[in-house]
């Protein structure tokens, strides 16, 4: 993740020392919609997935490769066809939107369905703009497809990697597994994530108070507590509901799902009062 | 680097206004606690201010885009997680402004940072492309949007590194590894609500 940067103010040596120890896979884009599968990662719909879940943007390898995760070890689990990886329903004109971080000079952007190029969009070697969206006719591909999207960057060797699954002709919207949905219902206990790599969005693996839910949170934020019932991520809270943290009891100044980080304490006193 | 997200979970209770009085206990936050009575304490370093300088910049711009989502977003979450992100990051933007202020320190970059700038990317997010989220048509807002705003807590998720791994002061790399867990939520949301 350490990158260089550019910072005027600094003295270049400082620069060079603390921010240039350690380069790897430059970060920059990925689908988001339909849900590429680093983005099915970084939004915790799969878990377990490694340090792809906080940056989807950094599946970078050279040019040419056919594989989901452009061929870099660090990346493996998006090639791994055991995860039940779920399919997205869509009709068969599809609009694939990109997240792009750094937007670079593009040769252009391809498609792929099992190593057949079934789109190229032109980048004319300029700046991508800010959103970046390419509709396809996905009509001669019906049924389960492992759909791969190449983003070729213009002035580097590299290529950014992204495969979305999608069930072609099954209508907009929804998400139909190929087998029983192991992924996207995670278990109750799910297995330990590597050390390296903790799902950070969980309630924290080590409870920061006494008394805080274990549960993962669930995929529906539940109906919120108005009554002072202990404070937990993955909460639709709003405003006017009251909580116990540590203790002391809050209440929500800001409508929110609740999220790791933002539970009540002086730093976020924008979302809770304490009472 | 991961594994500081368990970190700041587990010291997290007890880092809270830890920098504010050396003595006493760390304050409560209570009604009338102000986010100015967060203290950064006098032991930084450079890479604590560059990385604070740079986030200011960063924070204006995100407040730039969250006023204009507030207004125009289409679906009612997503207009709520965005209350949510102007609430919070108003406030992180007064703090970090505070303890800029408190060294004696500019708050101003000269030029806007860029992670990217050394082999020719543009950052995600420029003053056109936010000025642009004002005149996108209705229909089109909320992609418009998440596309950008991912992006852009992307980009602050790698600016926290650069104050985590090099910083010095215990409240600027602690609100490294906020920036860090608080965006990854955030982005958790809005890719969700991006895949509706």
């Amino acid at each position: 993740m350490r990158r260089k940067i550019s910072y005027p103010l600094v003295a270049l040596g400082m620069v060079a020392s603390s921010l240039t120890v350690a380069s790897p896979a430059q970060a920059h884009g990925y689908v988001s919609n339909p849900p590429s599968r680093q983005a099915l990662c970084a939004a915790g719909t799969v878990r377990d997935c490694g340090p792809i879940q906080f940056e989807p943007q950094s599946v970078e390898a050279p040019k040419g490769s056919q594989r989901c995760d452009g061929g870099v070890a660090q990346w493996s689990v998006l090639s791994d066809e055991s995860r039940n990886w779920p399919a997205r329903n869509v009709g068969s004109s599809v609009t694939f939107t990109w997240v792009l971080t750094a937007r670079h000079r593009t040769a252009d952007w391809e498609y792929f369905i099992d190593g057949t190029r079934i789109a190229t969009f032109d980048g004319g070697n300029a700046q991508p703009d800010a959103t970046v969206s390419h509709t396809i006719d996905l009509g001669k591909f019906p049924g389960r497809q492992r759909l791969l999207a190449v983003w070729n960057i213009g002035d580097t060797p590299m290529a950014f990697y992204n495969c979305v699954d999608l069930n072609v002709g099954g209508g907009g919207g929804g998400v139909v597994p190929t087998r029983p949905p192991a992924s996207s219902e995670p278990p109750a206990n799910p297995p330990a994530a590597p050390p390296a790599a903790p799902p950070a969005a969980d309630p924290p693996a080590a409870p920061p108070a006494a008394d805080p839910p274990a549960a993962d949170p669930p995929a529906a934020p539940p109906a919120a507590p108005v009554t002072g019932d202990p404070w937990a991520a993955g909460v639709s809270y709003k405003t006017g509901d009251v909580v116990t943290y540590e203790g002391t009891r809050y209440q929500c100044r800001q409508g929110h799902t609740s999220l790791n980080s933002w539970e009540p304490s002086i730093y976020t006193l924008a979302l809770w009062l304490p009472l | 680097m991961r594994r500081r997200l368990v970190a700041v979970a587990l010291l997290a209770p007890f880092l809270l206004g830890a920098c504010s009085t050396p003595t006493a206990e760390p304050p409560r936050a209570t009604a009338d606690t102000a986010v100015a009575e967060i203290k950064a304490g006098e032991a930084y370093n450079d890479t604590d201010v560059m990385f604070l300088q740079m986030f200011v910049h960063h924070q204006r711009q995100a407040l730039q885009m969250t006023a204009t989502a507030v207004e125009r977003a289409q679906d009612p979450e997503l207009r709520t997680l965005v209350q949510a992100v102007q609430a919070t990051e108003s406030d992180e933007l007064s703090m970090i402004e505070g303890w800029l202020k408190g060294w004696g320190e500019s708050t101003e970059v000269d030029t806007a940072p860029n992670l990217h700038a050394h082999h020719g990317g543009l950052p995600g997010t420029g003053p056109a492309e936010i000025k642009a989220l004002t005149t996108v048509p209705d229909a089109e807002f909320d992609t418009a949007f998440l596309s950008l705003f991912l992006a852009h807590q992307h980009n602050a998720m790698e600016l926290a590194d650069i104050v985590t791994d090099g910083g010095k002061n215990a409240e600027t790399k602690s609100f490294g590894e906020r920036v860090k867990a608080s965006r990854q939520g955030e982005i958790q949301q809005m890719l969700k609500l991006m895949a509706k």
